[in-house]
C-alpha cells in the first residue's frame, strides 16, 4: 500500500508543476502585468521601464517563473491592482466562505444521497425507486444553474425563506450566536442548490452497486446460512457498496469548484468563485491566476486524497 | 439459446444487417416509449427552430428598441421584450439553434480527438498508453470552466470557431478514456491478430476493423455528450462568456436574471429558455440512456 | 535446406513491478526451441497450456517480438518483423483457435475473406468476388453466403471461413494454433479431414498446435513436445507413440484413454509402471528449476532432453 501511496505522489507532483506552468503562460497571455494598475499613466516612460527592471519584469520568461513560483510557495501571490491589496490577503475571507460552502454541500450531498441510494438499490423497482430514479434522471440533466435560478427564484424571491444574496447579514456582529445563525441561513440555500445536482452520481452509484451486489454468490450464501434480511443487508451488502462512497469527495472537488462559479454568482456569494468571476471582468489578473492556481491544486489534492483512501478501502485499486 | 433465436429473426428480416449495429439502437428506442417521445420531440424542435430561424432575422432580432423595453407578453411579442426591447420569443428560437448548432459542433471537435486519441493510445498500449492516460488524468483534474473562461477573455479573435476550439481542447478526456478501454478489450481478440498474419496494417486495423465495432458506443457517449455540452454553453453564455449579446443563445437569455430585477419581477425574459435548456437535455439524455441500456445487453428492454 | 528452420528461438515476457514499474524479470515463454519443417508434412506441437507451443507459433509469424534465436523460411532470416517482406507474409498464413473472436462481427464474408487479397494483390470487384466465391466453394461453403455476416454460421462453418482467409494468398506454410479445440467433437473431425484434403490438394504445410495428442496422432507426421518453454522430446509420430524416451511423454502418452475395454489392465498397468518411474526418476530429467535439460540425439530422427553424459 506505501508503495501505492508513493508511486501516486509521483503522479502528482509533476501535475502541480504542470498547472502552475500553465497558469504562468496564461498570466503571461493576459494583457498587461504587476505594474499596469499601480502607475499613474503620466509618469515618463523611462522611470516606468527602471521599475519593470527592479521588479524583475524584463527577465526572461524562466526567471520570472521561478520568481513567480518561489513567491507562491511563501505565500506571496502577487498585488491586486484593483483592491490596492496583496491577493493572499484578498483570498483568505473568500477561501473561508467557499470552504464552508463547499463542506455544507458535501454534507447534503451524503445526507441526501446515502439514503436515497440504499432505498433505491434495496427496494428496486417498486414506486419510490422509480421517484428516485426519476429525480436522479432530471438532476443528472438539468444544469447547475438553472436549478439554483430556479432555487432562488422560488424560494428566496416568491417565498422570501432565505436570503438571496450575501454570506451574513449586515450589522451583526462576528462571535455572536445571532452571526452564526445568519451565516448559516446564507449558506443553506446555496449549498441545497448545488447537492441536489451533486447527489445524483452518488445515488446512481449506490443503486447500481447494491443491485450488483444483491445478486452475488456470497450474498446467496448468506441468505441461505439463514441469515436475516437486515443482516445481510448491514453486514454484507451495505459494507460493500458504502465504503467506496468515503472516497468520492476528493473527487467531488472538482465538480465544486466548477459549481462555485455558479452558485456564488447566483447567490451573490463572496466567496472564491464570485472573487474569480469579477476579477477576469475587472481584468484583475493576478487574483484570477492566483484562484485558478489555489483551485487547481486543491482538485490535484482531493484526487490524491481520494485515490489514497480508495486504495486502502478497495485492495483492488492497488494493483494497478 | 436467447441469442440464437435473436440472430435467426434477424436473419430471416433482415438478411445483410449486423445485429449489434444502428437496428438495436434504433430498436431500443422504439421500445421505451419515453425515448421515442423525446426522440419525436427533439426532431420537432430541431426542424421548427432551424425551419423558423430561417426567416427571421438575427440582426433584426437583436436590434436595441428602445421605445419597447421590458414589455411583458403580448400581442406583438409573444414572450414579451427584453431590457433591449428586443423580442424574447425570437431571441429564443434563434438562440436554441445556435446553442444546438455549437453543442454539435463541440460534441463533433471533442469527440474526434477523443476517438483518435483513445483508439490510438489503446491499440498500441504501452508507453504510449502510458503517456496519454497521464495527460487524460492531468485534464481531468484542471480547474476546466476556469480555464475556459480565462481563455475566452484572453483570445484576441473571439469568434464561434474560436469558442468551440476552446470548449472542445477541455472535453475530450471522458470520451477518449472510453474508448481507449474498449479499444484495450477488442485488440486482444483474434480479428485483430489475423488482420495482422493478413497483411493489414496498424492505420487500417484501427480503422476499418476495430472503429466499426465501437460505433455503437461512439453514437451513445457523443448523444450523453451533446447534452452535456450544451449545458456547459449555455452555463459559460449564462456567466458572459460564451458567445456575444449580438449572437443569443439560451444562456445568453438565461444571463439577464443575473440581475434580481428581472430574475425577480420579468420572469418571462428567462424562465421560457431556461425551462427549454431543462427539456432538450432531458430529452436528449433520455434518447441516449435508451441508447445506452441497447449496447449492454443485460439492461436491454426488447 | 529445410523448408522452415527455427533456431534456438527464445521470446521473454518482461515481469514489471517495484518502484518504477521497471523490469524486474522475465518470464522465459518459450527458452531455447529449435526445429525444422519438411514441405508437404505436418508438424506438431503438443504442450499443456503455459508450455509456450502457441507462443513459438506466433512468434514464427511475427505476431509476437522474438528476444533472441533465428527464423528462417526457405533459407531467408524471417525473425525481425522488418525482414517479413510481402512476399513471404503470403507464404506464411494463420488458422485460429476461436472461430467465433478471430471473425470480426462488423464485417460481411466477402471483406473477411477478401482482406488479405486487397493487402496484396490488385482485383477488380469482380475478380474479388470470384476468387473469394472459389475459396468460400474450396472450404464447403456456399458461395452465396458472401454477404453474410459471421454469426449467421455455425461453429465448423466460422472455422472454415478462417481456413479460406488464410488460403486466399495460396500460402506454404499454415500455422493453426488449436484450429479445432473451440468445436464441438462431432464437427472436429470434420475439420481436420478437411484440412487433410487441400493438404494434399494444394501441397501446404502445416505447423499443428494442439494439446490433444489424438489429434496430434491423427494429423501429424513429426511431432515436438514442449513443457515450460522447452523441447523435452522431438521425433516422428511412431517414435513418439510407441517408444517414448522422456519421462514427460511418456506420461502424456500413458494418459491418452483406450476405448478398448479388455485392454484396461495392461493400460492401467502401464500407467502404475510410468508414475512409479516418475516419482523415482524425476531429478535425471530435469533439472534443480523442473525445466528440461537440453535436446541429445538417440537416432536420426528422434531427439530427447536428457542430462550430458559424463
Amino acid at each position: 500500500m506505501w508503495k501505492f501511496i508513493v508511486r501516486r505522489l509521483f503522479v502528482t507532483f509533476p501535475q502541480i508543476v504542470l498547472l502552475s506552468i500553465i497558469i504562468f503562460i496564461l498570466a503571461q497571455m493576459m494583457p498587461g502585468d504587476a505594474l499596469t494598475g499601480l502607475i499613474d499613466p503620466n509618469i515618463d516612460p523611462a522611470a516606468i521601464e527602471q521599475q519593470r527592471e527592479r521588479l524583475g519584469l524584463n527577465n526572461p520568461w524562466y526567471v520570472q517563473y521561478a520568481d513567480w513560483v518561489k513567491g507562491a510557495v511563501q505565500g506571496d501571490l502577487g498585488q491586486s491592482f484593483r483592491y490596492k491589496m496583496p491577493v493572499t490577503e484578498l483570498i483568505e475571507q473568500r477561501m473561508i466562505n467557499t470552504f464552508w460552502l463547499s463542506l455544507l454541500t458535501l454534507i447534503f450531498t451524503y445526507v441526501m444521497a446515502i439514503p436515497l441510494g440504499i432505498i433505491s438499490g434495496r427496494w428496486n423497482d417498486t414506486w419510490l425507486d422509480r421517484a428516485i430514479t426519476g429525480y436522479t434522471y432530471i438532476g443528472f440533466a438539468a444544469p447547475l444553474f438553472i436549478t439554483a435560478l430556479l432555487m432562488v427564484w422560488i424560494f428566496g424571491f416568491h417565498f422570501g425563506w432565505f436570503p438571496t444574496g450575501g454570506s451574513v447579514a449586515p450589522g451583526l456582529t462576528p462571535g455572536t450566536f445571532e452571526y452564526f445563525m445568519s451565516k448559516l441561513q446564507h449558506l443553506l440555500l446555496p449549498a441545497f442548490s448545488m447537492a441536489v445536482i451533486t447527489t445524483v452520481s452518488t445515488v446512481q452509484y449506490l443503486r447500481s452497486e447494491i443491485i450488483d451486489t444483491k445478486q452475488k454468490d456470497f450474498i446467496i450464501t448468506a441468505r441461505a446460512k439463514g441469515a436475516p434480511e437486515s443482516r445481510v443487508y448491514n453486514r454484507h451488502i451495505f459494507r460493500n457498496s458504502l465504503l467506496p462512497i468515503a472516497a468520492f469527495f476528493g473527487y467531488e472537488i472538482s465538480g465544486l469548484i466548477g459549481g462555485s462559479v455558479f452558485i456564488e454568482t447566483i447567490f451573490a456569494f463572496p466567496g472564491m468563485g464570485k472573487l474569480f468571476l469579477d476579477s477576469v471582468l475587472l481584468r484583475d489578473f493576478s487574483v484570477v491566476s492566483s484562484v485558478v492556481l489555489i483551485f487547481g491544486i486543491a482538485a490535484i489534492l482531493g484526487a490524491l486524497l481520494s485515490d489514497i483512501i480508495l486504495s486502502i478501502v478497495d485492495p483492488r485499486i492497488r494493483i494497478k | 439459446m436467447e441469442t440464437n433465436k435473436v440472430n435467426a429473426d434477424v436473419q430471416a428480416s433482415d438478411q445483410v444487417r449486423s445485429p449489434s449495429g444502428v437496428s438495436i439502437l434504433w430498436r431500443e428506442i422504439v421500445r421505451d416509449k419515453v425515448a421515442l417521445v423525446s426522440l419525436i420531440l427533439l426532431v420537432l424542435t430541431c426542424l421548427f427552430v432551424y425551419g423558423i430561424s430561417f426567416f427571421l432575422k438575427q440582426s433584426e432580432i437583436v436590434t436595441v428598441d428602445l421605445f419597447a423595453i421590458h414589455q411583458a407578453p403580448n400581442e406583438q411579442f409573444l414572450l414579451g421584450t427584453d431590457y433591449g426591447g428586443r423580442d424574447v420569443f425570437g431571441q429564443l428560437i434563434i438562440g436554441t439553434r445556435n446553442s444546438l448548432s455549437i453543442g454539435i459542433l463541440v460534441t463533433i471537435i471533442s469527440g474526434t480527438v477523443g476517438i483518435l486519441l483513445g483508439l490510438i493510445s489503446g491499440y498500441f498500449g504501452g508507453h504510449i498508453d502510458n503517456a496519454a492516460m497521464r495527460l487524460v488524468d492531468f485534464f481531468m483534474v484542471l480547474p476546466t470552466l476556469m480555464i475556459v473562461i480565462v481563455f475566452v477573455t484572453i483570445v484576441s479573435d473571439y469568434s464561434i470557431w474560436s469558442f468551440s476550439l476552446i470548449m472542445s481542447s477541455f472535453l475530450w478526456m471522458g470520451i477518449a478514456r472510453l474508448i481507449r478501454s474498449k479499444a484495450l478489450q477488442e485488440r486482444e481478440l483474434d480479428y485483430v491478430q489475423a488482420s495482422k498474419t493478413l497483411g493489414s496494417s496498424n492505420f487500417k486495423i484501427m480503422f476499418t476493423q476495430v472503429l466499426p465495432n465501437l460505433s455503437s458506443i461512439i453514437i451513445v457517449t457523443m448523444t450523453l455528450n451533446l447534452a452535456a455540452n450544451i449545458g456547459i454553453e449555455s452555463g459559460l453564455s449564462f456567466l458572459g462568456f460564451g458567445f456575444p449579446e449580438s449572437t443569443p443563445s439560451l444562456g445568453t437569455l438565461i444571463s439577464y436574471a443575473r440581475n434580481p430585477q428581472t430574475l425577480e419581477f420579468r420572469w418571462w425574459i428567462w424562465l421560457p429558455a431556461a425551462i427549454l435548456i431543462l427539456i432538450l437535455m432531458l430529452a436528449i439524455n433520455n434518447v441516449g440512456q435508451a441508447l445506452k441500456r441497447a449496447t449492454d445487453a443485460r439492461q436491454r428492454r426488447g | 535446406m529445410a523448408f522452415l528452420e527455427v533456431k534456438d528461438l527464445q521470446v521473454y515476457f518482461p515481469i514489471k513491478g517495484g518502484f518504477f514499474n521497471r523490469t524486474v524479470g522475465h518470464i522465459k515463454a518459450v527458452d531455447g526451441v529449435s526445429f525444422s519443417l519438411e514441405q508437404g508434412k505436418t508438424y506438431g506441437l503438443v504442450g499443456e497450456s503455459g508450455s509456450g507451443k502457441s507462443t513459438t507459433g506466433r512468434a514464427i509469424i511475427g505476431l509476437e517480438n522474438v528476444t533472441s534465436g533465428q527464423v528462417l523460411f526457405e533459407g531467408k532470416d524471417i525473425t525481425s518483423m522488418k525482414s517479413k517482406t510481402k512476399d513471404l507474409r503470403k507464404d506464411i498464413q494463420m488458422i485460429f483457435q476461436d472461430p467465433y473472436s478471430s471473425l470480426n462481427p462488423k464485417k460481411r464474408v466477402l471483406d473477411i475473406i477478401a482482406e488479405p487479397l486487397r493487402n496484396f494483390e490488385n482485383h477488380s470487384k469482380q475478380e474479388e468476388k470470384k476468387q473469394v466465391q472459389d475459396l468460400l466453394e474450396l472450404v464447403g461453403l456456399s458461395p452465396e453466403s458472401i454477404f453474410k455476416y459471421p454469426h449467421q454460421f455455425s461453429g465448423g462453418q466460422r472455422q472454415r471461413i478462417g481456413v479460406a482467409r488464410a488460403l486466399a494468398l495460396k500460402p506454404k506454410l499454415i500455422i493453426a494454433d488449436e484450429p479445432v479445440s473451440a468445436l464441438d467433437v462431432s464437427v472436429q473431425a470434420q475439420v481436420l479431414n478437411f484440412m487433410r484434403e487441400i493438404q494434399d490438394q494444394l501441397n501446404l504445410t502445416y505447423l499443428l498446435i494442439s494439446h490433444d495428442l489424438g489429434i496430434i496422432k491423427h494429423m501429424c507426421d513429426h511431432i515436438g513436445i514442449m513443457y515450460k518453454g522447452r523441447y523435452v522430446e522431438e521425433g516422428t509420430k511412431d517414435e513418439i507413440f510407441t517408444n517414448p524416451h522422456h519421462i514427460y511423454s511418456k506420461r502424456l502418452v500413458a494418459a491418452i484413454p483406450d476405448i478398448n475395454p479388455r485392454m484396461r489392465e495392461k493400460q492401467y498397468r502401464y500407467r502404475q509402471e510410468v508414475q512409479e518411474e516418475y516419482n523415482q526418476s524425476y531429478n535425471d530429467y530435469f533439472d534443480q528449476e523442473g525445466l528440461a535439460y537440453s535436446l541429445q540425439s538417440i537416432s536420426d530422427t528422434h531427439k530427447v532432453a536428457l542430462p550430458k553424459r559424463g
